[in-house]
């Protein structure tokens, strides 16, 4: 498939794509995340698009799939409004201050400490300690 | 001569089984056991706490306290996928039931201690059947086969489709008690929670016990019975749990818990999130379920999800202003997602704790990789120049929407 985007064309493996798409996306609602992480290593990656094309793209993919996943979510009495209510000022919270620290810190230091942090939550679900 | 020397022993038996019959009858006819009564020092609690129980029963016999709460009720659900024993056969039926107390427990003789520690020993493999009948409580047991229960027969297309299969004719009262066990255990999971050893009874039948109800519980009403056998059951002693703000109780999740721990924490996730360019979920799921092991991991993962949708449109509105969205790609992709997002909850719901744990513990080891892998030089020298690039074409987009 050809995309067009500011001027320039490119050429996309579509069925890398979806198939990656895909797996992403049973995985990611699953177990109730976005897929953000996931996804743009697989667009970036896999499919060869640069950055300034992936950023906005595979936020409205890894959308389709979370609206689709909170309906159904819903359907199955998975979802408890109260502890949403909990949980959603605090993220619409949270996406203010982000972006005013993120101009204060380095993003290599956060990674660094994310991987660690990362590192440290999956040795405990895994029970290791 | 052989044969009557054979038939000797089987005369005896027969007798002594004869005998045994009678004297068995003796006493179910005769006096019955009486039933126990039942007495609590209080009948209000603020969030959990502590109620003194005691009473009357019969000397000699054992004595079992069920506890349930009366006004709310969760929802429990169980994917038999477990290989027969005698058939080989895998039934793949899911068993659900929207009818289980938000709180059951049954409380046993402090001497019974060793016979729970020693079930505790088989991991997240402990029968609650099993040790029904070991702690002989399951005369105990009358509130939960008392449930509906609603059970489907998946099929591997059915659940592809995303569908939870045909549903099976309703159960018989035996299966329904089966099946209600594996239920308890699939809502309740530890054994600390169904099972408490704490009933001190004296030698003339007089017991006292201190039943411990955990703060984070359903608020409402809960019954305690006293039991001693089928027949011998006390009238329920009723008591009231009570919770007030912040800390409120979530009816899917069938906990009570003080807001401003979610709260808090998905701040400071949400903030994470956004510095290290990934959705707040990763590290939110699993530390909710790390940190609230009270709450079902369906109902975390089925309630961030939609927390997620949120930013996430907020951010495609910001891109679209600036056309700086491919519809086409995004949406094709985005289809394949659907279906895939399609499938997932389903698959949510039937695994356990473990198994998501698992799962989420190896996903998490490969994010951490793909983190790490984004703070190696070579990629950083690579995004630099990238990053230089969707700069620029922001800039771009951007004035091209103010030219207009």
């Amino acid at each position: 498939m050809k995309v067009e985007f500011w001027g320039q064309e490119f050429k996309v493996n579509m069925v890398v794509g979806c198939i990656g798409g895909f797996l992403i996306a049973i995985m990611s609602s699953m177990f109730g995340f976005g897929g953000g992480p996931f996804m743009v290593p697989l667009m970036t990656v896999a499919l060869r698009l640069p950055m300034y094309l992936v950023v906005g793209s595979s936020l409205l993919a890894i959308f389709f799939n979370t609206s689709i996943s909170t309906m159904r979510h819903y359907q199955f009495g998975n979802f408890d409004l109260i502890f949403f209510l909990a949980m959603f000022p605090a993220a619409l919270l949270g996406g203010y201050i982000g972006p005013q620290i993120a101009k204060r810190v380095s993003p290599l230091v956060v990674k660094r400490v994310a991987c660690v942090g990362l590192l440290l939550l999956a040795l405990n679900l895994l029970g290791i300690y | 001569m052989k044969s009557r020397f054979r038939i000797l022993p089987w005369l005896g038996l027969a007798m002594v089984m004869l005998l045994g019959a009678q004297a068995g009858h003796a006493v179910e006819s005769g006096d019955a056991t009486a039933a126990p009564t039942i007495a609590i020092d209080k009948t209000e609690l603020k969030n959990g706490g502590t109620i003194k129980v005691s009473g009357q029963a019969e000397p000699g016999k054992a004595v079992y306290l069920e506890v349930w709460s009366e006004d709310h009720d969760v929802r429990a659900s169980r994917f038999d996928s477990e290989k027969d024993k005698e058939t080989g056969k895998r039934p793949y039926i899911f068993y659900l039931s929207g009818e289980m107390p938000a709180y059951y427990k049954i409380f046993v003789q402090k001497d019974l201690q060793p016979t729970i520690d020693e079930a505790k020993k088989a991991g997240n493999k402990w029968s609650y059947s099993a040790l029904l009948k070991d702690l002989g409580a399951d005369v105990a047991y009358s509130v939960p086969p008392r449930i509906k229960i609603d059970h489907f027969q998946s099929t591997l297309m059915a659940s592809i489709v995303g569908s939870r299969g045909k549903q099976l004719p309703a159960m018989d009262e035996k299966e329904t008690k089966k099946r209600s066990m594996q239920l308890v255990k699939a809502r309740f999971r530890s054994i600390d929670k169904v099972f408490g050893a704490v009933i001190d009874v004296q030698p003339d039948g007089s017991y006292t016990a201190d039943v411990n109800i955990r703060s984070g519980l359903a608020p409402g009403k809960y019954n305690i019975v006293a039991v001693v056998d089928n027949q011998a059951k006390s009238e329920p002693a009723v008591f009231d749990n009570k919770i007030s703000f912040p800390t409120v109780y979530m009816g899917n999740a069938g906990t009570s818990m003080n807001l401003i721990y979610p709260f808090v924490l998905t701040l400071v996730v949400a903030i994470f999130g956004v510095l290290m360019g990934a959705g707040g979920g990763f590290i939110l799921n699993p530390l909710l379920v790390t940190l609230f092991p009270a709450l079902p991991h369906t109902i975390v993962a089925g309630t961030v999800t939609p927390t997620v949708l949120f930013s996430q449109g907020s951010g495609i509105l910001n891109y679209s202003k600036i056309k700086f969205i491919n519809w086409k790609l995004g949406a094709s992709i985005g289809c394949a997602m659907l279906l895939g997002g399609f499938i997932g909850p389903k698959l949510t719901e039937m695994i356990t704790l473990a198994q998501f744990k698992f799962a989420f513990g190896w996903i998490l080891i490969v994010l951490a990789a793909l983190m790490f892998w984004q703070t190696t030089p070579g990629y950083l020298a690579k995004n630099k120049k990238e990053q230089a690039i969707l700069k620029e074409f922001k800039k771009r987009a951007e004035e091209a929407t103010k030219g207009k």
